[in-house]
């Protein structure tokens, strides 16, 4: 890292060019499949083809007799070896599941993994899976949670009556009086398609038995390191430090691998049975089918509204097709609750109800994604925000100044009992709305357009509920209840400072992160600052990477941590320098009087404390290494507008962003270009998921989505160039940080969806389901009929 | 995702080649750029048991522009044929129409004659051939012939080529005099297969359309010749009022299937929106330099 | 028919000869073979472009090549764009200087799409670059910072290798 400077220029806030991406950008980064072990194996998965059925019977005969294969396994074989994944009781009505690593008995999803081959190659495990034949008893699927949840649908699991594997009710404030009174109530209907978070680099795993000191050690492209040893133990039945999990360079993370799932399980009881290495690279055709999908939400929302625009009351009801399973960790409880829960965001709501459901169904399981829920939580109710104004006849951005929870207000609890605080709500809007010169734009829309293209804006705010600590439950219902994280820090004999953390990055340069902030801290440069994360063998314990916390509980630790060593640092600096310690300051790793007299280098200090420590009283030389837990108890807001404007061209549909302007609260900004690509990024997935992204199933539960012709991401002509600004506010938590790794995406979601909808609306249309996707468009429009 | 086996050869001449691939009959494949089917060799959709690699057949690597006509060998890529100034200039269709194809660099290895041989319906090549009544040249170890290109292709990824048969050219006639041009095309991405698109050839004579090719894109079947639009047009200006009525000849004449991409009635649509796109570039065109 | 065959390659200015699998793809081999495994496969289906590599001058998806297809061709990986110094190429140093990358994954194929662009293009439009890249799948970015650094060599003299 640069280490050109000015005299006590603080790092946090600065741009700092991460060496963490040096050898990613050499081609030297390490991912999963770049780690190979001698002796190594390779294993590949038979996946159900049919979305549900009976395993009547499986002969893999033909496929142990290939050569170069050394194993296959079935789930029966399995059974009473490992402990399937069972599903937490959760405190709402709705039943369990239990998922077996390889099917028996049932296939439940197009996917599911049944067998499991290990051979020379990958090829080979391949060839054998052709071998194999599995005669099934097709039964019938389900596909649709509202046909899902009626009396007489077909049973997913046995266990979970009417399909629900959560159903919750919940009211605050007095919703039915809200309603009476209202001098208006707007309902509207909202549907968002199934999502894949579609990492570039798929999960897989490699398994090693005795490597080192360890009866397990298991690379895995995943975003919890400590979280999969304490499962991997637990499952397969061995001590939490028999277990060494190491996080790889990681191809995106997004919460799709901050699930667990049954393959690298597997391959982790393939490897100690062989006592060789395994390795399982999830390919693109299993990644879309194999691993967790998101979203798949139908909204039913009504507001009671005052006449001047003031929402006195929400009332929702939510289903959320949840799969087949629930999932891992986070239960299937995770979407549901979250997108009824924070269906509020940043608004005053005094009154909320909802009834909300999570229906398994014959599909893939719903886990983790960037925002979980939020995105149409938020969608919905700007949208229905949108109708109020114009029944109301008050501007879109006037009515959500009317309804933003003020910071005059703060702290302020809502409906929802999330108590918002240090957040910059209306000066989001307030800046987004000035610098897209908001009130021209209209003025313009208002103009007929000459290029025959169809105008429309949108405005969203959002709230992002970041950094959650141990106060605040990341989600009711999950296995996963995160405590504190840990940072060490040591200063080596070098003088150089080595911060070890187990929080992964998949691109978020976490570790830049905390070297900024230990660089201010401590006084030490940061080309002496080196770091090691992602392994549980060398780094203290932590959680990991999800739910925009990982920046505020590392740099939190770290600034704990650091404040110890300084103090260590000055005591033995202030005997050894023979002056008092509040003379002395750490100037660029350079100890140092205040009137620079004086000085010692780190790394003087350092020998002196390793090496000749005996001058030394011991009191005063306790070592150079602190390790600090953080937990910022509550979580903090963080939030944002945006405005976006839309062509839409009427005769096919298309829809093209002409304009992108956000407006975001993030806190103390530790690094303002990483920030800018976490945000811009999220944005993208954002009109990704708002205009192209949908996995699509038949009514037979067969995936028509499998490959990336199908399943369309954004590529760099689908997004505009993001105007982005500022107006942070620094969070309660240490350092004044938030997190930015989900809202954006929240924000791009509503905005889009409102500036499709103002498009449609003006010219007689509407638009409920999304992704808004040329056909939708056309058919709100009324240019197709309904029914195609 | 790893290919199953196969058997592997890569002939210097073509004649080889041919004796292959009529030893290997159906389970033989020709493998040119290989952006269609590595694809599926690698998601196992095809097997064969042989795959003749044509890449080292230098004489099939040949693009002539001549006075009548445009020869396209089995191994010129799409960036060889959009970057060829003499195509530019004579056949400009085809150029433009292939900066549509995919991207850069699965231009830069898949070919013309491997896009027409493999007819994905929502492809630009096949129906670019209809349009430019074009000709296949097949050869087998029996000899060869040469397939009008509606003859040629006989439904959705089918062709009339014969087992052990391959495209070794295909063959553009030099378009007549005031022939002008249009294409337009509607993907969900740039470079995506389409969901529609149109490809037009008017022949234009004192303002007045003598003859015109019309050809959509991506209704299931491969090429969709729309003849009774054609019959519309011919003899118009190219005015709205004819482009309305071809592009509504085309959507009652188009059958289109369905996909993730979009309704059977979604596509109906959208061939007809197309239509009105693509001709009113080549009216546009027409009463510019008549030329185009 | 023997299902395995002798290749000669020369990758990143370094020449091999190796006995490969027919059926072996031109990623695999370069990434298992030879450890270059700075290539990356993220589809293998053509669509996300993160395999991309340079052959004979020219980009092409790794994952649609077999390696005996490469027989004696010159290959151009991330690894090789390196200059004879060891210093980085201009355009890794544009994108390291330009937070380009997040998780890194597709950047190997962003960078030879690219370069080989910027030869043929060297003073482009921002619509230009784009329209260049839209083959290269990136899931982290939202491209901006790509499209930036790309610019960002606009003007520049065409880099000498790959």
């Amino acid at each position: 890292m640069a280490d050109t400077r000015f005299v006590n220029q603080k790092m946090v806030g600065t741009s700092v060019v991460p060496d963490e991406a040096i050898p990613l950008v050499e081609g030297e980064g390490r991912f999963l499949n770049d780690i190979r072990l001698p002796g190594m194996y390779h294993a590949a998965f038979l996946r159900s083809q049919h979305a549900h059925a009976r395993i009547l019977s499986i002969d893999a005969g033909a496929a142990r007799q290939m050569p170069g294969v050394i194993q296959v396994m079935t789930g029966k074989e399995m059974l009473g070896k490992v402990d399937p994944f069972e599903s937490m009781p959760n405190r709402f009505s709705g039943g369990q599941s239990t998922q077996h690593w390889l099917a028996v008995e049932k296939v439940r999803f197009v996917g599911e993994a049944v067998c499991v081959v290990v051979a020379e190659d990958r090829a080979i495990a391949e060839d054998a899976i052709d071998l194999i034949e599995v005669e099934y008893d097709p039964l019938p699927a389900v596909t649709d949670p509202r046909l899902g949840e009626k009396d007489d649908a077909p049973l997913v699991h046995e266990t979970c009556p009417n399909n629900y594997l959560i159903k919750r009710d919940y009211e605050r404030g007095n919703v039915d009086e809200a309603f009476e009174k209202a001098h208006l109530v707007v309902k509207r209907a909202f549907s968002i398609g199934r999502k894949q978070a579609l990492c570039l680099e798929g999960r897989g795993c490699v398994a090693a038995y005795r490597e080192s000191a360890f009866t397990l050690t298991m690379w895995m492209s995943h975003q919890l390191p400590y979280v999969v040893r304490h499962y991997l133990a637990k499952h397969l039945r061995l001590g939490e430090h028999e277990v060494r999990v190491i996080a790889p360079h990681t191809g995106g993370g997004f919460g799709q691998k901050a699930s667990i799932y049954p393959e690298e399980f597997v391959c982790a009881h393939l490897a100690l049975g062989l006592r060789r290495p395994v390795k399982w690279v999830e390919d693109r055709l299993e990644n879309m089918v194999a691993s967790t999908h998101a979203r798949d939400q139908q909204i039913e929302l009504a507001a009671a509204v005052d006449d001047q625009g003031r929402i006195l009351a929400l009332d929702s009801n939510v289903w959320v097709d949840v799969g087949a399973y629930s999932t891992y960790l986070w239960s299937a409880g995770m979407e549901p609750l979250q997108t009824a829960g924070l269906m509020p965001g940043p608004y005053q709501i005094e009154a909320l109800r909802y009834v909300t459901r999570g229906v398994a169904t014959n599909k893939t399981p719903v886990g983790p994604y960037r925002a979980v829920g939020r995105p149409s939580a938020s969608a919905s109710l700007e949208l229905l925000i949108d109708d109020a104004a114009r029944r109301l006849d008050i501007d879109p951005v006037e009515m959500r100044l009317r309804n933003l929870i003020p910071g005059e207000k703060m702290p302020y609890r809502n409906a929802n009992n999330l108590v918002h605080d240090n957040v910059n709500y209306v000066p989001c809007l307030k800046l987004t709305a000035a610098k897209a010169e908001y009130d021209k734009l209209r003025a313009e829309q208002a103009q007929a357009s000459d290029n025959g293209k169809l105008r429309g804006i949108g405005v969203a705010c959002f709230a992002e509920l970041t950094g959650l600590g141990t106060s605040t439950a990341v989600g009711p219902g999950t296995l996963l209840q995160p405590g504190r994280d840990a940072v060490t820090l040591r200063l080596e004999t070098t003088g150089v400072l080595t911060i070890a953390a187990a929080l992964p990055s998949q691109g978020q340069r976490i570790m830049t992160a905390m070297t900024q902030v230990a660089a201010d801290e401590l006084g030490i440069k940061l080309s002496d600052i080196t770091g090691l994360t992602n392994d549980t063998a060398m780094a203290p314990y932590g959680f990991g990477t999800f739910a925009s916390r990982t920046a505020v509980f590392g740099s939190g630790a770290v600034i704990k941590a650091a404040r110890e060593l300084r103090r260590r640092i000055l005591a033995l600096a202030a005997h050894l320098m023979e002056v008092p310690e509040t003379d002395l300051t750490i100037v660029d790793s350079v100890v140092q009087t205040v009137d620079r007299a004086k000085t010692m280098t780190l790394r003087e200090m350092t020998d002196q404390s390793y090496f000749s420590a005996k001058h030394i009283p011991e009191d005063l030389n306790p070592g150079f290494e602190v390790t600090s837990f953080y937990d910022p108890k509550f979580g903090s807001f963080a939030a944002g507008a945006h405005t976006v404007v839309v062509d839409v061209d009427p005769q096919t549909g298309h829809v093209e962003i002409v304009r992108y302007v956000a407006a975001e609260d993030v806190g103390t900004i530790i690094n303002p270009a990483v920030v800018e690509g976490q945000i811009i990024g999220g944005i993208a997935q954002g009109i990704g998921e708002a205009l192209m992204e949908e996995l699509v199933y038949d009514a037979d539960g067969q995936p028509k989505t499998v490959t990336l012709a199908d399943y369309t991401i954004p590529s760099a002509l689908e997004i505009p160039t993001i105007e982005l600004h500022h107006a942070n506010t620094p969070s309660a938590a240490l350092g004044g940080f938030k997190g930015c790794g989900e809202g954006s995406i929240i924000g791009a979601v509503g905005a889009v969806a409102c500036a499709v909808a103002d498009a449609l609306n003006r010219n007689g249309g509407d638009i409920t389901a999304f992704p808004a996707t040329p056909e939708r468009v056309l058919t709100g429009l009324g240019v197709l009929p309904t029914d195609s | 995702m790893k290919p199953a086996w196969f058997d592997y050869h890569a002939p210097d001449n073509l004649e080889d080649a041919l004796v292959l691939l009529g030893d290997a009959g159906i389970d033989g494949r020709v493998l040119a750029g290989g952006q269609s089917l590595m694809p599926m060799l690698n998601m196992r959709i095809v097997t064969p048991s042989v795959l003749v690699d044509i890449n080292q057949i230098a004489s099939l690597n040949s693009l002539q522009a001549g006075p009548d006509e445009l020869r396209v060998g089995a191994l010129v890529r799409h960036a060889d044929l959009m970057r060829n100034p003499a195509v530019r200039e004579g056949w400009p269709l085809l150029a433009e129409a292939s900066n549509q194809i995919a991207h850069r660099t699965i231009r830069n290895r898949g070919t013309v004659c491997g896009s027409i041989a493999h007819n994905d319906p929502a492809a630009e090549h096949p129906s670019l051939l209809v349009t430019l009544d074009g000709t296949v040249v097949a050869a087998s170890a029996g000899g060869r012939r040469e397939i009008p290109a509606e003859d040629f292709f006989d439904g959705m990824m089918s062709t009339s080529l014969e087992p052990g048969e391959m495209v070794v050219e295909v063959r553009y006639p030099r378009p007549r005099k005031g022939a002008c041009f249009g294409f337009a095309e509607f993907a969900r991405r740039l470079g995506d297969f389409a969901i529609a698109g149109a490809a037009v050839m008017a022949t234009m004579n004192g303002g007045v359309c003598e003859q015109a090719r019309l050809t959509i894109i991506g209704m299931g079947d491969g090429p969709f010749r729309a003849r009774a639009a054609e019959t519309v047009l011919a003899g118009s200006t190219l005015d709205a009022v004819a482009i309305t009525a071809a592009a509504d000849e085309v959507r009652s004449a188009v059958d289109p299937g369905e996909d993730v991409h979009g309704s059977s009635s979604y596509r109906r649509h959208l061939a007809g929106v197309m239509t009105e796109r693509a001709l009113e570039q080549a009216m546009t065109r027409a009463r510019g330099d008549g030329n185009g | 028919m023997a299902r395995e065959k002798t290749i000669q390659v020369t990758v990143n200015g370094r020449a091999f000869e190796k006995t490969v699998s027919v059926r072996r793809s031109l990623a695999d081999f370069i990434r298992e073979d030879l450890h270059y495994t700075g290539t990356h496969l993220g589809c293998e289906h053509g669509v996300c472009g993160a395999c991309t590599v340079s052959m004979n001058g020219r980009s092409v998806r790794s994952c649609l090549t077999l390696a005996v297809q490469a027989d004696g061709a010159e290959i151009t990986t991330i690894e090789g764009l390196r200059n004879e110094d060891g210093t980085r190429h201009p355009i890794q140093q544009a994108f390291l200087e330009g937070f380009a990358l997040q998780c890194g994954y597709c950047t190997p194929g962003f960078l030879i799409t690219a370069i080989e662009f910027l030869e043929e293009n060297p003073d482009p439009t921002e619509a230009e670059v784009r329209e260049a890249l839209s083959g290269n799948l990136c899931r982290c970015s939202g491209y901006q910072a790509i499209v930036d650094a790309v610019m960002s060599m606009s003007g520049k003299p065409a880099p000498e290798n790959a």
